[in-house]
Parts: structure tokens; C-alpha cells; sequence
């Protein structure tokens, strides 16, 4: 640049008013509109949350007794009981999340620390963005036909649970495998340096990080295990045998709670008068149910990544830095 | 497995004070390759025991890429191969019945940024150790102990050792990391660039703690700090690369006599600051 490029360049420089810029206004404008559209995004974004919340606890909680939830109802009294329905609920919590948890993660770290770039990952990785679009009615057909009729387990548990395990699968391996890609690499190269197998750098050095990624993952796959219906009513069913009730053998039918709702909305029992209120009972337990899930999940995490990153006031931001 | 029964600080070996110094590693004849690319052509390099090792040259002559070649810590990387023979303790390592994981227990690397674990001091240091044998606890902390003590790190972190070793300052965290390398007890350390992170003072602490090791270890060190590798280290390595950006060694001397009367324009052009 010669000398008069330089001073022409001086020479066209304007001086910005520091106090009530009239220079730019308009940009300043939008930028303060673009604020406040964002804070109100958010903020409607909680409002949407506590009515759902008040809504709904409002109209189920006059439902709500101890004996509510603690005794199973019949289908010609009133004041039916959800007990049973909160078992199966829970129950079936469990054992999809005992079988997709480790199916889930095992997937992932596959895919995030063994497979190369190739076609089979690529496969792999194209089965699982499709599987995630699968409404969750197509399961519960799919389900119907191979555990019910073809493996002979029958509207159970058992036949709900592997259901839902192919539905919350595509979920869970990548949440695991995003949670597992962002532990850095120098951990990794610490643990090989050391000496370790690739293995005992999975497990040692990499999972012991990926934990609060892999919860939140198991996370929205319980909340979606508590909150199905259509592949359940298709699998599962919908009574609970009266002589079967709090039954751990996970070939007998159930009826979860979120499908004990559709049945009383839905469906209708006859000569049952409070199948109204008993749903919105059910409703606001469900509700509750999942809150206490997500709680004790983020309680779960916090105090694990506080053990992990040392006193409480280690700043946060740092979590997510890569290598 | 090793289970010889473990030194402390205090008790580790002394170095023999023979002038003729033995050598621990040789480059004979070692290309370095990624794919296709030569990173590093013709090395005939040989590392003496019990002494710090330093490389310098510009960025991308290849200097990492001849460090992370010597505990195989490149054979992650797709596409890379060696020409020739790195000689250690008789052998090859690059042949194919070598096992890099029982190569790497006995050359310990620390890494340009300090990469501790998000686990208590303590699990730091024993992790190496923890993966090769079950010890009782008692001699564990002992083991940790003396990693420590060995890498200045004891005094201050003995009342925290199971606090997370995310909370130590950077210069702490590397030397906690040295520490962690020592407790496997290799025959050698391998440093990249391990001061580029930390601050002046860090940096120093880092040094008289290399000038303490390598009464025990054979130290190869990366820097770009010219400073550094004149006070630290007692041989010198110059690289540079060619024009179809190969790698190669230009020098190698005494440090002192690389940096006071270098043999190699090259070499004096990169020393003096008119180069690289």
C-alpha cells in the first residue's frame, strides 16, 4: 500500500458520536428489537411450561387421594385407584431402559470410537435418522407382528418393552454418541500415553465423562417409555388381569398409566360416571411423574459434574471445550 | 509385569556418571510418512540415556511427528507408516510383533496443554499404575507419593489429593501430569512443547523439575522456545524441511556448541531469530 492510499484512507475517516449516536440507527434498532423477540421466545417458552403445569395439576389434583394412589380401581365403582397403572408404569420403565440403555451405548461407542468412515457406518448411521422419523404407531404394528405373533410373548410387558426399545433406540445412540464424541481427544491420547488398551481408555478415561450426556439421553427415552400409548395398546394392552396386578412376570399384560388416560378419555367405560376425573388425576400423576424424572436426573448430573470438575465454582463454560 | 518393589523419590536411581553415555532409542535410517507425504525423511538420530533431548526447528518441520513416532502414539493416525528402524531396548518397536500399549507403559508422553483427568488428584496418578496391576492400597500411596514428590507437585496438593485436579493452576496441572507419566515408571519422557500453555514462572518450574528428572529418565523434548531448550536441555536437535516440505535433521551437537558456535547456516539463521 503506498504512502497516499494510506493518507487518502485517513482522510475519509469520520468520527462516530459516542453519546445519542444518530449514525446507524437503524441497526441499533434491530438490534434491540432482536433482543426482545428473543426474550420473549424464551420467556413464552416457560409460560407454555407452568400452564401446562397449572392446567393441568388443576384439574386432576381435586382427583388425587392416598387411596387414589395407592389402590387399584374397578370398572363398575367409582374413585378408581391407579396403582396398578403406576406399577406397570414404572415397570416398564425399567426393563425398556435396562435393554435399550446398554444396546444404546454400546452402539455409540462404536460408532463414536471404533467404526471408520465407510459404508456400513454410513448405513448405520442412515438406519438410525430413519428409524427416528418411524411414527410410533408403525411400531407398535411391527411390534404386534414380531413379538406378539412371531416370538409368541403376547400382549406383555415384555412385548412393550422391546417395542419401545426399537422406538427410543435411534434417541439414545445419538445423544450417547454425541456425548461421547465430546469428551476431548486429549484424554484419550492421556489415557493411550499411559499405557492403556483402547478399551480401558473407553471405559476409564472417556465414559466416566459421557455419563451426564448418557443420563439425559435415558432421560427422554423414560419420559417417552412413561408417555407412549399407541404402541403400547398395540403390544401391551390395555387391562391389568385383576388377579395379576403388581406382577413382575413380564409376560403378563399391562396397562400403563398413559394409556389407562386414553382408555378412560377415549374409549369410555361403561357405567363408570368419574372416568373424567380419574383421567385427569391420572393425567397430573403422569405429569408429576416425568417432572420428578427430569429432577432427579439433573440432581444426578450437577452433583456428578461437580465431583468431576472439582469445587462447585469451576466455571461451566469450559465443559463443552474441545481439545 | 513389573512388580519390583517401588523407590521413593529419594531412592531412585542414580544415573552412572560414565562419560561414554548409553544410548536409550536410535533413529536408523527412519522415514516418518503420512499417506503419501514424507513428514520426516533419512533420520539417523540417536537419544542418549539419562539426559534431556531437544528438538527445535520451524512449525511443521515435522518435529512433533518425530516425537509421537516414538511411543507410536501416531498409529492412531490413519495413513501413518516408518520407513526403517527406531531402535529401543533391542528392537525394533515398529516391528509387527511389537505391542505399542506395553511400549507406551515404558515411554511416558506429556502433552502441550495440560490434559489431566476430570478425577481427583489422586486417581490421576494412579491410573497408569492401577491399569497394570492390582497393588494394595498402602503401596499405591506410597507409589503416588513419590510420583509427586518426583515431579515438585507433593507440598501443594498433599491436603487435596482427592479434590478434582481440575481446580490446580495450569503449571500445577502439568506437572501433575508429569507426575502421572512417572508413576508407570518408564525409561523415558517425552515432552511436547509442554510449557506453550503456561506462564513465565510455570515455565521455569517446569524446567528445574526436567533437570531433576533426568538424573532417572531420557527426556526428548519439543520447543519453540529457544531460551528453553538452551537452558534445558543438553543436546540439541535443529530441523528444518525441503522444499517438497519433508522434515530432516540439520544439526545435532551439544547444546551449548548449537547454540554459542552452530555448524549448520541453517541452523545459525534459526538460533540468531533471522529465521523460522
Amino acid at each position: 500500500m503506498s504512502a497516499d492510499a494510506r493518507d487518502d484512507i485517513a482522510a475519509r475517516r469520520t468520527r462516530a458520536a459516542l453519546r445519542n449516536p444518530t449514525a446507524r440507527r437503524r441497526a441499533h434498532l434491530v438490534n434491540l428489537l432482536a433482543t426482545i423477540v428473543m426474550s420473549a421466545a424464551a420467556l413464552l417458552l416457560v409460560v407454555v411450561l407452568f400452564a401446562v403445569i397449572f392446567i393441568l395439576l388443576r384439574a386432576g389434583l381435586p382427583a388425587i387421594s392416598w387411596t387414589f394412589l395407592t389402590t387399584g380401581g374397578t370398572f363398575f365403582e367409582e374413585g378408581g385407584g391407579i396403582a396398578p397403572q403406576i406399577f406397570v408404569s414404572l415397570y416398564m420403565l425399567v426393563l425398556s431402559l435396562l435393554i435399550t440403555t446398554p444396546l444404546g451405548v454400546g452402539a455409540a461407542i462404536y460408532l463414536a470410537e471404533y467404526a471408520k468412515p465407510s459404508r456400513l457406518t454410513s448405513a448405520i448411521r442412515f438406519s438410525t435418522e430413519a428409524l427416528s422419523s418411524v411414527p410410533s404407531v408403525v411400531f407398535g404394528v411391527f411390534g404386534a407382528v414380531v413379538f406378539l405373533s412371531y416370538f409368541q410373548f403376547g400382549f406383555s410387558i415384555l412385548s412393550g418393552a422391546l417395542t419401545l426399545t426399537l422406538l427410543n433406540l435411534p434417541l439414545m445412540v445419538r445423544i450417547s454418541e454425541d456425548a461421547i464424541r465430546s469428551v476431548p481427544a486429549s484424554y484419550r491420547e492421556a489415557s493411550l500415553a499411559l499405557g492403556g488398551t483402547q478399551w480401558e481408555t473407553i471405559r476409564k478415561a472417556v465414559l466416566p465423562s459421557a455419563v451426564p450426556g448418557i443420563v439425559t439421553a435415558m432421560v427422554l427415552t423414560g419420559g417417552r417409555i412413561i408417555g407412549e400409548t399407541a404402541p403400547l395398546i398395540l403390544t401391551t394392552g390395555t387391562t391389568i388381569s385383576p388377579n395379576a396386578q403388581y406382577s413382575l412376570n413380564p409376560l403378563a399384560t399391562g396397562e400403563t398409566l398413559a394409556v389407562h388416560i386414553w382408555v378412560l378419555k377415549i374409549v369410555g367405560v361403561p357405567g363408570l360416571t368419574d372416568a373424567n376425573s380419574v383421567a385427569n388425576g391420572a393425567a397430573a400423576v403422569l405429569l408429576i411423574m416425568v417432572l420428578l424424572l427430569n429432577i432427579g436426573a439433573a440432581l444426578f448430573t450437577s452433583r456428578l459434574e461437580r465431583r468431576l470438575r472439582g469445587t462447585s465454582g469451576a466455571p461451566r463454560a469450559s465443559r463443552r471445550k474441545k481439545e | 509385569m513389573r512388580s519390583a518393589p517401588l523407590p521413593t523419590a529419594e531412592q531412585m536411581p542414580i544415573a552412572s556418571t560414565d562419560s561414554e553415555q548409553e544410548i536409550m532409542l536410535q533413529f536408523e535410517n527412519a522415514s516418518l510418512f503420512y499417506g503419501a507425504f514424507r513428514a520426516v525423511k533419512d533420520l539417523n538420530l540417536p537419544i542418549k540415556a539419562r539426559s534431556i533431548t531437544a528438538i527445535i526447528g520451524p512449525s511443521g518441520c515435522g518435529k512433533s511427528t518425530l516425537l509421537r513416532s516414538i511411543n507410536r502414539m501416531n498409529d492412531r493416525v490413519s495413513g501413518f507408516r516408518v520407513a526403517g528402524r527406531l531402535m529401543f531396548d533391542g528392537e525394533n518397536i515398529y516391528d509387527t510383533s511389537i505391542d505399542s500399549v506395553e511400549l507406551r507403559r515404558r515411554i511416558g508422553m506429556v502433552f502441550q496443554k495440560p490434559n489431566p483427568f476430570p478425577q481427583s488428584i489422586y486417581s490421576n496418578v494412579a491410573f497408569g499404575p492401577q491399569l497394570y496391576e492390582r497393588m494394595p492400597k498402602k503401596q499405591l500411596d506410597d507409589l503416588v507419593e513419590a510420583s509427586l514428590r518426583a515431579a515438585a507437585l507433593w507440598d501443594d496438593v498433599k491436603d487435596k489429593l482427592h479434590q478434582s485436579a481440575l481446580g490446580l493452576s495450569g503449571g500445577q496441572q502439568q506437572r501433575l501430569c508429569i507426575a502421572r507419566a512417572i508413576a508407570t515408571q518408564p525409561e523415558m519422557l517425552l515432552m511436547d512443547e509442554p510449557c506453550s500453555a503456561l506462564d513465565p514462572i510455570s515455565t521455569l518450574k517446569i524446567e528445574e523439575l526436567m533437570l531433576e528428572l533426568k538424573r532417572n529418565y531420557t527426556i526428548v523434548i519439543v520447543t519453540h522456545n529457544m531460551q528453553q531448550a538452551s537452558r534445558a536441555s543438553d543436546t540439541a536437535v535443529m530441523m528444518t524441511m525441503d522444499d517438497d516440505r519433508s522434515g530432516y535433521v540439520v544439526e545435532v551437537s551439544a547444546t551449548e556448541q548449537l547454540f554459542t558456535n552452530p555448524q549448520n547456516p541453517i541452523t545459525e539463521a534459526y538460533v540468531t531469530g533471522r529465521f523460522g
